[in-house]
């Protein structure tokens, strides 16, 4: 990895950080971190390293931080891992939906077509019923 | 600090951890800001602390009262053991020789 890519995921990875960390921390860490990897140390070592850091930073109970914000902060991490878990499951059924339609061609809503040597006098509009996931056509 | 059974203080450094007892050792014997520290902890005792783990027990060990930051040089910042650091780095190490000690005897009764 380059210098200014190693660099830039440094920067990126520090920004995990809380601000309060960052103004005290901020520019000393990717200057330490500059010369960490100047050394030889893996840029991602030094990247991993810091992310590990701005986690406890942000997840372990301090003295003089309220509990609340803690509890704030998981449950704003559980919901949206709820949301995220909720939008696959929501999206996963239509998707079931839609390559089976695809599958079947006599499913798709729409004029049916005639059968050869039938004529429609008048075309009714398809209605599909549900039935334990399976769409059919009647 | 004095207790009933003649010993010292409670070892505080025995749960913050071993970044927090080297970094202590490393400033027993003068100032050093980051990379220093990451240096001579990997002389001495062959532990390359991570930046992250190094910063974190940094803030620990001064919210604890036990080192304190110099004014900043350049963009580096100091830090210096306090005399809370230096006696709860006494009772560390005091207790870590007890538990050596009493290893090596039994290793010793042991025949081994």
């Amino acid at each position: 990895m380059d210098d200014h890519r190693a660099t830039r995921l440094v920067e990126t990875v520090l920004r995990c950080y809380p601000a309060r960390w960052r103004r005290r921390h901020g520019e000393e860490a990717a200057e330490l971190a500059a010369l960490l990897i100047r050394d030889g140390t893996p840029a991602g070592s030094v990247a991993w390293s810091y992310l590990a850091g701005a986690a406890r930073e942000r997840f372990t109970p301090r003295p003089g931080r309220r509990l609340s914000t803690v509890a704030c902060a998981l449950l704003i991490a559980a919901c949206s891992l709820g949301v995220s878990a909720g939008l696959l499951a929501s999206t996963a059924p239509a998707t079931a939906s839609t390559s089976q339609a695809r599958g079947h061609a006599h499913c798709r809503p729409g004029p049916a077509e005639p059968a050869p040597g039938v004529s429609t006098a008048v075309s009714r509009p398809q209605v599909i019923i549900w039935e334990a996931g399976h769409g059919r056509s009647c | 600090m004095s207790r009933r059974d003649g010993r010292a203080g409670p070892d505080v450094l025995h749960r913050a951890g071993e970044a927090s007892a080297l970094i202590l050792i490393s400033l027993a014997d003068g100032p050093k800001h980051g990379y220093a520290l990451i240096q001579d902890i990997k002389e001495l005792a062959g532990v390359e602390l991570g930046p992250g783990t190094l910063y974190g027990a940094l803030d620990r060990l001064e919210r604890l009262g036990l080192i304190e930051p110099l004014p900043a040089e350049d963009r580096r910042h100091p830090y210096r053991i306090t005399a809370p650091g230096a006696a709860a780095l006494r009772v560390h190490l005091d207790s870590l020789e007890r538990v050596s000690a009493a290893g090596r005897l039994r290793l010793r009764l042991g025949g081994i």
